[in-house]
């Protein structure tokens, strides 16, 4: 609000002054109700399993940043890598390492929108599709995916599940433990928004 | 005039709430936190060659490992007589090591011995004190190494010979080391290792307290495939390496060369040494085998790690 101090000095009608007040006060508020059509959760949890003949992967994390506008309906998620936690720490290892490369790419990101025209102000609950760019591992791809979101009391809560092909992510799996991971992972998705203030 | 200062007021009005409701909603977390993280696999494997890394175990991790070390390639016991040495075992070392927790390995092993002593067991503790960590706060990682260990061979009956044991304790050596290594970037480690070799029964001349500087690394090629590298300077006096000569045994630095391949829970290492010995109570203070003379070996690493913490 560095624009306000600098110029109202230099008005001298009073009217105008006013009026500027009024301005100012309505776009302030615009800007506020802005502000709250936007929702944010800072511990979404995400997960992804893979189901191979030798061996099922698991991994989970709960340090996943995600928000919902719900005007505009955009949906965004970001999630550390590193922070996906395995019961075998050497395939933690193995994950970071050879696979996702976590030094290189740290983050997986997803920027989409809701498809359909819900009102997430009032209480339900809401089948949705999210339409965006993922990107893992530093390749970006569209998705398209179904997923549940439940309002309640000023409270959203988020849900999906979808599946992504670690080949359209550039991840390459060696042929030796080819066995031991699927070409395909099914990725989960819970998150909890409350109003950004 | 006053009418464009409104109009600027107005504009500027306009973009601020704009700015909260634009869609780039990762704009809201901020910029990434500096990581903290600490840096992973400095080395694949708990050993470089013969020198300890500084990786430990993951909890509940039980890491089987098998070293062999064959006879001289070259000089007078190698060549096609003995296949290159392939003919002979120097050394042979089985190990169980375990996990305790994150930072804190304890192994036992046994070793056929290559040095003065044979048919050896060791019992090892290895301890992760500091990690390097992504945001380079801590740029180097610690780890401090120990081991005891025993022979188990027939006391000699020559009183003058350095396998006869009097007491049970001049069976016993020990090594205390720190290993202090850095990542560089995604594709080469490098590990210091001021180390200390104690030996309670030692020959004439020879030093029961020896300390030693190791330096190791790894380039790594691709994601499964890497050089290894690891030598030792140990800090003999001029009085002792000069008895030694007179008696025709000169002492050599340790070097190993080797190729390390990574495959899931397997690491493997091809790789070629001096010393004869796995162990650093032996490799440090007893290498006498010289690269220049062909007296180098082939040998392996096998590593094969079994998560039983859960």
């Amino acid at each position: 609000m560095k624009g306000t101090t600098l110029i109202i000095p230099a008005i001298s009608n009073y009217d105008q002054m006013k009026q500027l007040f009024s301005l100012a006060i309505t776009f302030l508020l615009l800007g506020r109700l802005a502000a709250q059509d936007v929702y944010s959760c800072r511990n979404a949890t995400l997960g992804f399993f893979s189901s191979a003949p030798l061996e099922d992967i698991e991994a989970k994390t709960s340090q996943g940043a995600s928000a919902i506008n719900i005007k505009t309906k955009a949906v965004y998620f970001k999630v550390p890598i590193n922070t996906f936690q395995f019961k075998k720490k050497l395939m933690q290892e193995h994950f970071n390492e050879n696979y996702l490369e976590s030094d290189k790419y740290p983050h997986a990101e997803f920027k989409g929108k809701i498809l359909e025209a819900v009102d997430l102000t009032q209480n339900g609950t809401y089948p949705v599709t999210v339409e965006g760019a993922l990107n893992i591992h530093g390749v970006t791809r569209n998705y398209r995916e179904k997923g549940t979101i439940t309002v309640q009391n000023g409270k959203i809560n988020a849900t999906a599940k979808f599946t992504v092909r670690v080949a359209d992510h550039k991840i390459k799996i060696p042929t030796l433990v080819v066995k031991n991971i699927a070409e395909v992972v099914e990725v989960s998705v819970n998150a909890d928004y409350q109003p950004v203030k | 005039m006053k009418h464009m200062q409104l109009r600027i007021l107005s504009a500027l009005l306009l973009i601020a709430p704009a700015a909260v409701a634009q869609d780039d909603l990762g704009a809201i977390f901020g910029k990434d936190s500096v990581r903290r993280d600490p840096v992973i696999a400095t080395f694949k494997s708990t050993r470089i060659i013969n020198a300890q890394s500084n990786e430990t175990l993951a909890r509940g991790d039980l890491d089987f490992r098998v070293a062999h070390r064959f006879g001289d390639m070259g000089g007078a016991d190698g060549g096609s007589a003995t296949f290159f040495g392939i003919d002979n075992s120097t050394d042979i070392r089985i190990a169980f090591e375990y996990g305790i927790t994150d930072r804190l390995t304890a192994g036992v092993s046994r070793a056929k011995g290559s040095g003065h002593f044979s048919q050896l067991y060791e019992v090892l503790g290895k301890f992760k004190l500091l990690q390097q960590t992504m945001d380079n706060r801590v740029p180097l990682a610690i780890t401090l190494f120990g081991n005891a260990v025993v022979t188990s061979m027939k006391s000699s009956p020559d009183k003058e010979a350095v396998s006869y044991f009097n007491k049970f304790s001049s069976r016993m050596s020990y090594t205390a080391q720190a290993v202090v290594a850095r990542k560089f970037g995604d594709r080469f480690s490098l590990a210091l290792l001021p180390s200390y070799v104690h030996r309670n029964r030692v020959g004439y001349m020879d030093m029961n307290n020896l300390f030693a500087l190791g330096v190791g690394g790894r380039l790594r090629f691709s994601k499964r495939v890497a050089l290894v590298v690891d030598y030792f300077v140990p800090f003999r006096d001029q009085a002792s390496k000069d008895y030694y000569k007179t008696l025709g045994i000169e002492y050599y630095n340790p070097l190993g060369i080797g190729v390390e391949i990574e495959t899931g829970g397997h690491v493997f290492h091809l790789n070629f040494t001096n010393s004869t010995a796995t162990l650093e109570n032996q490799f440090i203070p007893e290498t006498t085998t010289s690269w220049l003379q062909g007296q180098f070996r082939w040998g392996f690493n096998i590593s094969r790690r079994f998560s039983l913490g859960h």
